[in-house]
């Protein structure tokens, strides 16, 4: 366990002092204050706006930085070698994937969490300058708490990217584990298409392959309440729990998948 | 790595596999996710044609195929969904998308003429929308006489059967256009809401359906027996008409009138469903679970 | 218990990528290393050093055959506490300071704090490199990085350290360094295995060698025992002699070689089992006898022979695959 929050730690402070990553979260905050702009331009509409940008942004840009973190994790290391000074010292090939997984996901976190603090900031800035009339037409209130449900998934749908991005990191060059993971990212999206395609299609063969495919692949459209959390529909306690379970089960399935082949590996 | 750890690895994914298989499928029994009434919960966040031309770069037929998949997409589940407020609210938006990316994509603009102008629950019934469509397409290919004549069709299936005539005279004086649309155009000022007229249309329109557009085939077919349907209740309706005359009551079953020699077997319609006879008001009509419901109705001709 | 055993240790490679061809990089390598030796591990570039040293720390995996390092299976993560292991051409994560570096490492063996703190410093002093400590590593040169990597590989007091080509990269002052550090590693009582081409190193340094041509095993030993059989002549430094005689001496059958030194010296090679004879027949013509050397082989000689006798290098055998 030392040795894992050491890695990990590690790999937080190798983010921190990464240029790219500072441009990304420094974009993500000047995005979302710059809707504060937008608002001032649609009569009425403006706080609902922010919050659909916002949120997207959110997701977004938590997206690209777990892609793009994610997937030289483990390569860069086996490519550079430096990986050689770590493997050599009391570190099982379980507890260096481990730590490098749990690292990047602190950097989610905190890159999160600015990304939260500077949205609620403009929508209560939005709404304190609204009118009261303005404010009495919303249905659900500017600084809404249940966004941060929202937000949660949102969560824990990047921490399924990370995973996946680590994976394809402990075997397979940057480029291509990116274009494999944001794939996957999009084809889980349209997740719900795969089970009704046996309405339209008439194969069974092509039934089968898709139901069998809504099952397998991670399905990444379950993890988007954003329509409902604006709208201020309830999401029902069971949904939300549910989903949650889903997405650890998910997470933990591809990071065995990542310790397994990453411990059998040659490292060149 | 040891045997031992290959095996422990091996059943963990098996296990892992499953819990997620099994999640998914418990997530398939939760109630669906609620939008608030009359808001649909389909996002489409460029909708200005200007603005993805000029976004899709040198990639605008393949972007155009994109948004014709998500129309068939987005039409196909609006059919299908149960609730109460079928939501097409992307349908138009979307083919306006296609065809501003590739004006050449003709079936999305035929299909548009045909299913904006459906009105609910089949379509959103916007007719305006579907001759907006077309107008722009034979603004950009004016030799088109398909177009022309398809907006004579939504004028007709809004009865405004002048306006409809003269789009199809348009039609006919393009060059190429086919010979039965200058006769077409007399009739439709003539008889406007014959069932003859409405049945010739819908037949050229399936003649002249190309090979990739099943869909317009199997739609026409689909009207042409809906006719056929009507003119079975009307020669029924006739039967049991002369059968309430002859014994002065009207008869209960099918059998009854099997009996007094006035049909010979049990009246189906087209698609082979035995017809109903209501014994109170001695009305024929079509099985409900048909597909062939909703029936449209009649209008007297125009002098 | 030897501090380190192979036994056939084997490893074949796959190369290309349609149809690969399995290529063997290690065939049936045998050796054994004592506690406490300095063990010289030698051979021409791509004989496969540094394969078995990857093999060895567990960073691939033999195809067969078996390794031990003090009595436990290679890849055993306790014994990896009492290892220390520098890799070639040494990359380390070049946005920590050489201080934070020792500092994370330090930590993975789970020392405290305080004696993360005091290895660190001391280390990185005894390298050479203190000066430098709060820098990034992005910033360090190549020799400085491969004092950092050597710093790195002690810092647990190791008992066994695996070290490869520990010179490169150096300057002279380095060199000489490291290799009393060497020697102060052995008088601690820990094992150095360590791999190089550069001969004279591994002749003033190690016990024992083993030389590796081509993935198999060309020699292996005591380096007195490789060495000390081979005796090949004498040489005999002469001086004040006339030219007449030197001419003379030139002709004789039992003289390989006269060479001028300078001065009025010459060296004669005298391939002779005894230097006695050549001394009487000198010291009786009254030549000034200055210097007798015995001419023994060198390293280089053992190595450059192996070598040129290995049927790989002779392209005689093209390296095989798996039977």
């Amino acid at each position: 366990m030392r040795v894992i929050r050491l890695v990990a730690v590690n790999v937080f402070k190798e983010s921190v002092r990464d240029k790219v990553l500072y441009n990304l979260v420094a974009f993500a905050v000047l995005l979302i204050v710059s809707t504060f702009l937008l608002g001032q331009l649609t009569a009425g509409q403006d706080i609902k706006i922010i919050k659909d940008l916002g949120l997207a942004a959110i997701s977004l840009f938590g997206l690209m930085i777990a892609v793009f973190i994610g997937i030289g994790l483990v390569w860069k290391e086996v490519d550079k070698r430096s990986i050689y000074g770590v493997l050599s010292k009391p570190v099982s090939r379980q507890q260096f994937v481990l730590g490098k997984f749990f690292g990047l996901l602190l950097t989610l976190a905190v890159n999160l969490l600015v990304m939260t603090v500077a949205f609620y900031a403009v929508l209560a800035l939005n709404a304190w300058m609204a009118s009261p009339a303005t404010l009495a037409a919303m249905q659900t209130p500017a600084a809404d708490p249940a966004m941060l449900k929202a937000i949660l998934l949102i969560g824990i749908e990047l921490t399924l990217v990370t995973a996946i991005a680590l994976f394809f990191s402990t075997f397979s060059s940057p480029f291509l584990s990116a274009g494999l993971t944001v794939g996957l990212w999009v084809i889980g999206h349209f997740n719900n298409d795969f089970r009704n395609f046996g309405d339209i299609v008439d194969s069974r063969a092509a039934v089968w392959l898709t139901r069998a495919l809504y099952y397998l692949l991670p399905n990444f459209a379950a993890f988007d309440i954003k329509s409902q959390v604006i709208w201020g529909e309830p999401v029902a306690g069971r949904d939300l729990a549910l989903t949650v379970l889903y997405g650890f089960v998910y997470v933990a399935l591809v990071v065995t998948g990542a310790v397994t082949i990453f411990s059998r590996r040659d490292l060149k | 790595m040891p045997p031992r750890t290959t095996w422990v690895s091996a059943v963990a994914i098996g296990l892992l596999l499953t819990a997620v298989v099994g999640l998914q499928a418990a997530r398939e029994h939760l109630p669906p996710r609620t939008m608030p009434a009359g808001v649909s919960g389909n996002l489409l966040y460029v909708r200005s044609p200007e603005v993805m031309s000029r976004a899709a770069l040198s990639y605008r037929l393949l972007l155009a195929d994109a948004y014709w998949i998500r129309a068939l997409q987005h039409f196909g589940r609006a059919r299908q969904s149960h609730d109460a407020g079928q939501h097409y609210d992307l349908l138009y938006p979307l083919l306006d998308l296609t065809t501003s990316l590739d004006p050449k994509f003709n079936v999305a603009y035929r299909f548009g003429s045909i299913f904006l102008t459906e009105p609910p629950p089949g379509g959103p019934g916007r007719p305006d929308l579907a001759i907006a469509l077309l107008k722009k397409g034979l603004a950009a290919q004016p030799r088109r006489w398909e177009f022309a004549q398809d907006i004579g069709f939504v004028y007709y299936r809004q009865r405004d059967y002048a306006a409809a005539a003269d789009w199809f005279g348009r039609a006919a004086a393009i060059p190429d256009a086919p010979a039965w649309l200058q006769p077409l155009e007399a009739v439709t000022r003539t008889r406007g809401g014959d069932r003859a007229t409405a049945r010739r249309l819908w037949s050229e329109l399936m003649k002249g359906a190309g090979a990739e557009d099943e869909w317009l085939r199997n739609e026409s077919a689909r009207r042409l027996r809906q006719l056929e349907a009507l003119d079975s209740i009307d020669a029924y309706s006739r039967v049991v008409a002369a059968y309430r005359q002859r014994t002065g009551s009207q008869p209960r079953t099918w059998a009854d009138l099997i009996g007094a020699g006035y049909l010979r077997s049990i009246p189906l319609d087209p698609d082979g469903r035995v017809m109903q006879l209501n014994p109170y008001w001695g009305l024929v009509t079509l099985d409900p679970q048909s597909p062939l419901n909703p029936l449209p109705t009649d209008e007297e001709p125009t002098p | 218990m030897d501090a380190i055993r192979t036994e056939a240790l084997t490893k074949h490679y796959k190369v290309g990528f349609w149809r690969p061809r399995p290529y063997l990089a290690l065939d049936h390598v045998s050796l054994s290393v004592g506690q406490g030796e300095v063990f010289g591990f030698l051979g021409p570039n791509g004989a496969g050093k540094t394969t078995t040293l990857k093999l060895l720390m567990q960073l691939t995996h033999p195809t067969s055959g078996r390794a031990e390092i003090l009595g436990r299976p290679v890849g055993d993560v306790d014994v990896k506490r009492r290892l220390g292991y520098l890799q070639e051409n040494p990359y380390f994560y070049d946005y920590l300071t050489a201080e934070e570096l020792l500092d994370y490492f330090a930590g993975l063996f789970g020392f405290d704090a305080v004696t993360r703190r005091r290895r660190a410093t001391q280390l990185l002093d005894e390298v050479g490199i203190g000066a430098e400590r709060r820098l990034q590593l992005r910033k360090f040169s190549k020799g400085m990085l491969q004092r950092v990597g050597i710093a790195q590989a002690l810092i647990n007091e190791p008992e066994v350290v695996f070290l490869d080509e520990p010179m490169s990269g150096l300057d002279p002052l380095g060199r000489r360094e490291i290799r009393e550090l060497i020697l102060r590693l052995r008088d601690r009582g820990c094992t150095v295995f360590f791999s190089s081409h550069v001969l004279s190193d591994a002749e003033a340094l190690c016990s024992r060698v083993a030389i590796l041509v081509g993935g198999r095993l060309a020699a292996q030993g005591l380096l007195s025992d490789l060495l000390a059989r081979r005796v090949r002549g004498w040489e005999i430094v002469i001086a004040s002699v006339a030219t007449a005689e030197i001419e003379a001496l030139r002709t004789r059958s039992d003289v390989e070689r006269v060479l001028p030194l300078g001065g009025d010296r010459y060296s004669l090679t005298v391939p002779a089992m005894s230097p006695d004879q050549m001394l009487s027949a000198l010291l009786a013509q009254g030549v000034q006898i200055v210097a007798v050397n015995p001419i023994r082989d060198t390293l280089e000689d053992l190595f450059v022979q192996k070598v040129t006798e290995s049927p790989v290098a002779r392209g005689l055998e093209v390296p095989q695959p798996c039977e």
